[in-house]
């Protein structure tokens, strides 16, 4: 009988891990680990929207673009998985950690605060998403948790906020340790715990929470807005949370498929958004000449992206560079305008994808006071701040605006600050503007329609559950309007 | 009179015999000295009875005793006797008077010469008998005979001779009478190679078919697999022809299982891979079919099980055999493209439109601008036909060599193959070395030593991004994507197509890098044998197998050149990453050990028993590991230690055990009533504790209805035997370690510039998991009617597999983990296989015509209620495994109208676009509106053979066909401009237009611009595969002996030979004998081969 008991050589069995310190940082690793599925939670969502096209919609962006979207869209069905996985692992991980002997308990506590962190993080992937989703905080049990139906989005969210108000007083500001860097610290969960209330419209909560952090003076702005992107920049002094990606293992694709196969292609949309030097939008400026349209423009539109006839990485761009729309996007590839570098190869990406930055907490707590009380002079301070970054350096915003001038004020900021940082789709849901902002065409560089956007405003709102999972588990209910 | 082999003679046996027939004498006498007696029961009168008793004799001495009475010579040849009537004047010279009957006055004579059909020379010692008496005689060394009738009986002769097929003729008043015989492959005695064991053909009781090795004979089989081509209830598929990857997929009796539906593979009884043998060297195969023949083999049978003979020696002269074929391969099959880039570029730029987009990829301008330029500058503005750069004649070239010999002692054979092939898509070739080296050297009367050789060497060259992404690449490749440039450098197009915005050349991705693989095999397998007192026979089965494949990949930088610009742009090789170097060494060692007993007797002179028992120990262990280097100078040095970054390394092992016990009882009341009961029991170290073991058991029986009495007197039945089986066989072949919840490693992160190891659980396991159980009953009925003309066999299975294990996908809620295997549930596989076969001589022409079907239901009959979803396959009660779950699709919608009076289908819907149909009446076309349809497992298989002969000059052909299959279509080739690339013609020509309103095609679109309505899931896309392809033709010619003397050979034939010449199917622009789970079509092609060769003997 001896002889047909054979044990796997490279893993371990559920009963025997689990046991040493070593142990329980490897499972947290495994939980980050997650992460690296969550790339298209970054910008693949602004494609959604007018800021971007997606030509080639392999899993389906721009047919949800469209409106021709169904509930076995890769996009949606994908976004279900690799949000579970990530709770599953931290579900684990906080299942087991109790078990492990001989872990200071500083230490202990701080790997559940990043584990909690991370239920969060991915929590909020599901219901920004999906609306309420099964609520599930044990580890993966198929006896108990096969049919379990959705709970309220306000469920979900109840916990989320609970994980984070766990994990902020357990999780330190920094790490010291080289071999740490990149873990969750406070500021982080202080961020996302900003961005959940601001989300979820709990205006003063979320002004609270974003006005604590600003106060702790972790992190600063990074003085010029496009270099803050490039790797040699990376976890500079305003990134909150990023996933680290590190060469020659840990890679994404995100600057080739940007830089040769133009995608995402930035729309003529989103760049007549940029304000003009002096502050006013292009419509009301002297300084808008519609034959050099991307002239005399916030700092930020060349710096985020490059039209027809500019420079970048060494070449005049033609419009055969950039077939799509005519424009490129500049962020998460590590090229400049001037110096002409090889063309990325495949899969060679290495730099960190910023999920939180600074700026986005500024902009947090300026919408969230405006909302909760009006535009005070922190709301000025907080947009203003961001305008006069040193590579920026625009001018401040005319005092004396009306709390709905200011949130347009605020709204504009935010996508011109965030634009293809994944946050603008979640912000058109949230403010429902989409039904507007998302029932145009798009336009190329010339003005040109090169797509149309669709949203049905008593559909859209939420994506479909995947019929994938409710045709596994059919106690799932379907959102209005999906079938 | 005793010839040659007095080794053999000199054996000491036993007999005890109290009137028993000679004929069961004889077996017993087989039994104790190992050798095996030929002979025509008719004519030495089998079932005459013996009374004698005799210990520890010489054997020589007992057939004197026994033979010399009943006028029966014999003769040695190794360990074969051949035994024969005395001729007729031996006979009236010394019988015993009171033995021949009153002698008849004598008024005539015969005379006549006999010959070898086949080559026309004289056939020394062959039988002339007058049917029905003891008159007869044999032919002289010259082959002739002379032969005393008494007047006016009308009677016939019959003439006999071992190896060759009797033939009775009617004398008639002829005084000559000439005759040629032919050979005879159906004689009483021939073995079939079973489980552990060899048992006479006419007393198989289970469901055996026997491959006719013969059938396949010097046809281009680069691959052994191929040889089970046409073999009933076998069901082969070869899809595609890259030398060295051209292994067909192998189903026995349906899918039976949801996990790997190989049969297990058995060679000289160890386990080996098939296509690690060389063709040439297969001397026989037996596909076991029901469970009654293969649940000796217990729980790795369920799939069937495949026994393979290598060729051994013969106690003959010293024999050279060189076999030579060489020939070309074509494609068989590529798409029908829009080949010129003005129509493409028009046709998509309507397809855009069409869907509604509001802008086209190629501008007015550019299409003009290439009009013109086409005329002057084919640099710039190229029109290549890249299928037609890309595939060529492949050439494949094969040599066999084989020495034989043997004496009583020792006989062994060597044989060596190489094989050398191109494939027809560039940058793809292989090579094949072998060698087999058989020997058994017999030590004394009780000890048999022996070993079995088998190693081979195939050399196999890819495209360094794989030959899919070669093929995909290609069928992107427009008209108007350029070459070289004129100084030789890889050229790029200055045209931009959204979708395939990089062009990888694919001259580049055949010719620069390097994807080799070196596949080594050994299998060292040893036996000894030793006879035990008590006739109990004991064996002693070793074996070592080792696999070892090395894989060198070399990732070059290689840029293409803008033909306008001269802008470089690097050629991505998809996921290979960096220039760099990337070699792998997989390699796998499984031992075997088995011993058996086997004892065999007969009792009470007509009850014939057979036992085997035996125990066996096998263990499976793979390891591999990887290295990786990137940081080269250039794309010359690609050796590891040439890079300079990134290196990487990787690397594991894993290991498995089967430990079995397992037994024959054969019973056989004077080989007319056939019984057989066999079991295995099973341990395997792919389960818990506690549910590893599992017992096999099976019992058949079999009723030669021709050796009843009643039956004797049927002239035209040389054969009748009924058939039934039942019992039980196992699956253990799932992945490792399912049983246990694992924590896997691997899952790291990156933090700062450390990489912290990362641990995840990430797949579900049950830990109650057991064998699949499959439960085989079969009833067969054999028949061999009119002098062996005329063969048949019918059988009628039910297959029923329980406890059937499946991935069950869970619910992604559950930590989004790939589900447990778990026993899920119970499939019937209900069939029928009935085959056929005519052969007849006229004179010098021979006709042999043979073929059979098998249909096969597949059904899932119980799944505990639960259904199980996988992407477009279902699992459900009632239907097919993996039966097509898809959306219906109605007919093409013809106006704004119709839309608007449909049920919603989706909101881009415009005329000329799919209509569903709402199955469950919600007013909307959902996912729910699914419905099952279709399989890919083929209900119906069919092939038929035809082989005509006359004197010197064969003819044969193989048709090999599947009834209905269905498969999914999809991507490049089926779906227009799938990702920027290409389109059939039949989107020109019959896709729907307002004026083309009846048209067999939707509005032709682009797969990007509606994925979500035509080109989302439904049956418009499910496509029937049924085919009938003539696999072989072959013609032969048998040069004279006289000539071949002359170069001192013995034998030699001239052949030609096609395969795949001729295929019937509905399945448009692609080849039906495709990977059924593949979609696409990016597979290596199948190939059309024309090969001529030769074959001699010396």
């Amino acid at each position: 009988q001896n002889d047909l008991v054979v044990n796997p050589k490279d893993q371990y069995s559920e009963t025997t891990f689990w046991v040493t310190q070593a142990d329980a940082l490897a499972g947290l690793s495994g939980c980050y680990n997650a992460l690296f599925d969550c790339q298209s939670w970054f910008y693949e969502t602004d494609m959604i929207t007018a800021n971007g096209l997606a030509y080639n919609a392999t899993n389906g962006t721009d047919a949800i673009a469209r409106g021709v979207h169904t509930p076995i869209t890769d996009l949606i069905t994908g976004r279900w998985i690799q949000a579970y996985r990530g709770v599953g692992r931290a579900n684990t991980f906080l299942a087991k950690i109790g078990k492990i002997n001989g872990m200071a308990d500083e230490l202990k506590n701080r790997t559940i605060g990043e584990a909690k962190f991370l239920r969060a993080f991915f929590y909020l992937g599901l219901v920004d998403c999906f609306g309420g989703v099964p609520l599930i905080v044990d580890e993966p049990n198929l006896a108990t948790q096969a049919t379990l139906p959705r709970n309220t989005k306000e469920e979900v969210v109840t916990q989320i906020l609970k994980d984070l108000d766990e994990a902020i007083p357990v999780l330190p500001d920094t790490y010291s340790a080289g071999s740490d860097l990149g873990r969750i610290t406070k500021g982080a969960a202080l961020a996302l715990k900003a961005r959940v209330l601001l989300y979820n419209g709990r205006w003063a909560d979320a002004a609270t929470a974003a006005k604590t952090l600003i106060d702790r003076k972790t992190f600063t702005l990074f003085p010029h807005y496009r270099n803050l992107f490039l790797l040699a920049n990376e976890r500079n002094s305003e990134v909150i949370f990023n996933v680290e990606y590190q060469s020659p293992r840990f890679l994404h694709n995100l600057d080739y498929d940007s830089y040769l196969l133009n995608r995402p292609a930035p729309t003529r949309n989103l760049a007549d958004v940029y304000l003009m030097t002096d502050g006013k939008p292009k419509e009301e400026s002297p300084l808008y000449d519609p034959a050099k349209p991307f002239e005399n423009r916030d700092p930020r539109l060349l710096q985020t992206i490059y039209p027809v006839d500019y420079k970048f990485n060494g070449r005049v761009t033609a419009a055969n560079n950039v077939p799509t729309t005519g424009f490129g996007l500049k962020k998460y590839t590590n090229l400049t305008d001037n110096e002409a570098q090889p063309a990325p190869a495949t899969n060679t990406g290495q730099i960190n994808i910023i999920f939180i930055r600074y700026a986005e907490v500024l902009l947090t707590y300026a919408e969230a006071q405006n909302e909760a009380v009006g535009p005070d002079a922190s709301v000025y301070d907080a947009i203003n701040t961001l305008r006069k970054r040193a590579s920026v350096n625009m001018p401040n915003l005319t005092t004396g605006l009306s709390q709905a001038d200011m949130r347009t004020q605020i709204r504009r900021e935010r996508r011109v600050e965030l634009a293809f940082e994944g946050l603008y789709y979640s912000d058109i849901k949230r403010w429902k503007t989409a039904e507007i902002e998302n029932n145009k065409p798009v336009l190329n560089y010339l003005n040109v329609v090169v797509g149309q956007r669709s949203f049905n405003k008593d559909r859209d709102y939420l994506w479909p559950i995947p019929s994938t999972q409710t045709q596994i588990n059919p106690s799932l209910a379907q959102n209005p309007g999906w079938f | 009179t005793p010839g040659s082999g007095q080794g053999v003679l000199n054996r000491k046996i036993s007999v005890q015999s109290t009137g028993q027939d000679i004929r069961t004498i004889l077996t017993l006498i087989e039994e104790q000295a190992n050798v095996k007696f030929l002979y025509s029961s008719n004519l030495i009168g089998a079932d005459r009875k013996v009374s004698y008793t005799v210990q520890r004799e010489r054997l020589e001495t007992v057939l004197n005793t026994i033979l010399k009475p009943l006028q029966i010579s014999y003769e040695v040849s190794g360990r074969q006797i051949i035994l024969n009537r005395l001729s007729t004047s031996l006979i009236l010279a010394s019988l015993p008077l009171s033995l021949v009957k009153p002698t008849e006055p004598i008024d005539r004579t015969v005379t006549g010469l006999v010959t070898d059909q086949a080559n026309g020379e004289a056939l020394p010692g062959v039988s002339v008998v007058v049917k029905n008496s003891t008159r007869g005689t044999t032919t002289d060394g010259e082959g002739r005979y002379r032969l005393a009738l008494p007047e006016n009986e009308a009677a016939l002769l019959v003439f006999s001779f071992v190896g060759y097929q009797s033939q009775e003729v009617e004398i008639g008043n002829r005084s000559v009478i000439d005759m040629a015989l032919t050979v005879s492959d159906k004689t009483l005695n021939e073995v079939v190679v079973v489980g552990y064991g060899v048992q006479k053909k006419v007393n198989l009781t289970g469901a055996i078919s026997i491959v006719d090795i013969k059938k396949q004979e010097n046809a281009p089989v680069t691959n052994a697999s191929q040889l089970l081509q046409g073999v009933e209830g076998v069901y082969v598929n070869q899809p595609g022809g890259q030398p060295g990857r051209d292994v067909a997929t192998i189903r026995i009796r349906g899918v039976g299982t949801l996990n790997n539906n190989n049969p297990l593979v058995l060679v000289n009884g160890i386990e080996f891979p098939l296509e690690n043998i060389n063709p040439a060297d297969v001397e026989s195969i037996s596909v076991l079919k029901d469970a009654a023949s293969a649940s000796i083999y217990g729980s790795r049978a369920a799939n069937g099980v495949v026994l393979i003979t290598t060729k051994g020696g013969k106690k003959d002269k010293f024999t050279v055999d060189y076999n030579y074929y060489t020939g070309n391969q074509y494609v068989n099959y590529l798409p029908d493209f829009v080949k010129d880039p003005i129509q493409f570029m028009q046709l998509r730029n309507q397809a855009q439109r069409n869907e509604g987009k509001p802008t086209v990829d190629y501008s007015d301008a550019l299409i003009e601008e290439y009009k013109q330029g086409l005329l002057k500058d084919s640099n710039i503005y190229p029109n290549n036909d890249w299928l037609n750069i890309m595939f060529n004649p492949g050439n494949i070239q094969n040599h066999d060599i084989r020495f034989s010999a043997g004496s009583d002692k020792l006989t062994y054979a060597l044989s060596l193959n190489y094989l050398t092939q191109t494939g027809v898509l560039r940058g793809t070739d292989s090579k094949r070395y072998a060698l087999n080296y058989n020997t058994v050297a017999t030590v004394n009367e009780r000890l048999k030593i022996g070993a079995f050789i088998n190693a081979s060497y195939r050399d196999i060259n890819e495209p360094v991004a794989g030959v899919a992404n070669l093929m995909e690449m290609t069928f992107k490749a427009q008209a108007f994507y350029p070459t070289y440039l004129p100084d030789g450098r890889y050229a790029n197009t200055f045209i931009r197509t959204p979708g395939h915005n990089v062009f990888r050349n694919p001259l580049a991705l055949a010719d620069e890098g390097k994807n080799n693989s070196t596949l080594q095999q050994i299998l060292l397998n040893i036996f000894a044998e030793y006879k035990l007192p008590l006739n109990i026979t004991y064996k002693l089965n070793g074996a070592l197998n080792k696999a070892d494949n090395l894989t060198n990949q070399f990732v070059p930088e290689v840029y293409t050149y803008q033909v306008k610009t001269g802008e470089a742009q690097l050629i991505p090789y998809d996921g290979q990453g960096n220039r760099g170097t990337r070699q792998t060494n997989s390699g796998a060692l499984n031992t075997t050990l088995f011993n058996t007993l086997t004892w065999e007797g007969t009792i009470q002179k007509k009850h014939n028993l057979k036992l085997l028992a035996g125990y066996s120990l096998e263990s499976f262990t793979n390891r591999n590991f990887f290295a990786r280097n990137e940081g080269y100078l250039g794309n010359t040095l690609q050796e590891l230690n040439a890079g300079s970054s990134n290196p990487a390394v990787g690397g594991t092992s894993s290991e498995s055990r089967l430990q079995s016990f397992f037994g024959r009882l054969n019973y056989n009341f004077n080989e007319r009533y056939l019984a057989e009961v066999n079991f295995r029991y099973d341990g395997s170290s792919r389960f818990a504790q506690g549910h590893q073991w599992g017992f096999f058991p099976s019992i058949s029986l079999g009723w030669r209805i021709n050796e009843e009495n009643f039956m004797k007197n049927v002239a035209w039945v040389d054969e009748l035997k009924l058939r039934a089986s039942s019992g039980q066989l196992g699956n253990q072949n799932i992945d490792l370690f399912r049983y246990v919840n694992l924590v896997a490693l691997g899952r790291d992160y990156p933090f700062g510039s450390t990489i912290s190891s990362g641990a995840a659980v990430t797949a579900y396991n049950d830990p109650t998991i057991t064998w699949e159980t499959t439960t085989i009953s079969n009833i067969g009925i054999d028949a061999s009617l009119l002098q062996n003309k005329v063969t048949f066999t019918a059988e009628f299975f039910k297959k029923r597999t329980t406890n059937i294990l499946s991935t069950v996908p869970i619910a992604g809620q559950i930590g989004a983990l790939a589900g447990p295997i778990q026993n899920i549930g119970t499939v019937d596989n209900t069939g029928l296989e009935i085959s056929a076969g005519f052969r007849h001589k006229i004179n010098s022409f021979t006709i042999n015509v043979s073929g059979g079907f098998t249909y096969v239901k597949n059904k899932v009959v119980d799944l505990k209620g639960s259904v199980i979803y996988s992407g477009r396959n279902i699992i459900k009660e009632g239907s097919p495994i993996n039966s097509y779950f898809l959306i219906n699709s109605i007919g093409i919608f013809q106006n704004q109208e119709e839309i608007k009076n449909s049920p919603f289908q989706n909101l881009n819907t415009k005329p000329g676009y799919l209509k569903y149909q709402d199955v469950n009446g919600d007013n909307v076309i959902s996912e729910s509106d699914r419905v099952i349809q279709g399989s890919n497992i083929p209900t119906l298989t069919y092939q038929f053979n035809v082989n005509l002969s006359y004197k010197r000059l064969s003819f044969s052909t193989f048709f090999q066909g599947v009834g209905k299959v269905f498969t999914y279509t999809e991507n490049i080739g089926a779906m227009p401009f799938w990702f920027g690339t290409s389109v059939t013609k039949e989107w020109v020509t019959d896709a729907w237009t307002p004026q083309n309103t009846t048209a067999q095609l939707p509005i032709v679109t682009t797969f990007e611009g509606s994925q979500t309505e035509n080109y989302r899931n439904s049956n418009f896309w499910l496509k029937n595969a049924a085919y009938l392809r003539m696999k072989n033709i072959q013609l032969s010619y048998d040069l004279p002996e006289k000539w071949v003397g002359k170069i001192g050979g013995k034998k030699a034939k001239l052949f030609i030979n096609g395969q795949n010449l001729l295929t019937f199917t509905p399945l448009k622009g692609f080849d039906p004998e495709k990977n059924l789970n593949g979609t696409n079509f990016y597979e290596f092609p199948t190939v059309k081969t024309f090969t001529t060769g030769i074959n001699v003997t010396f």
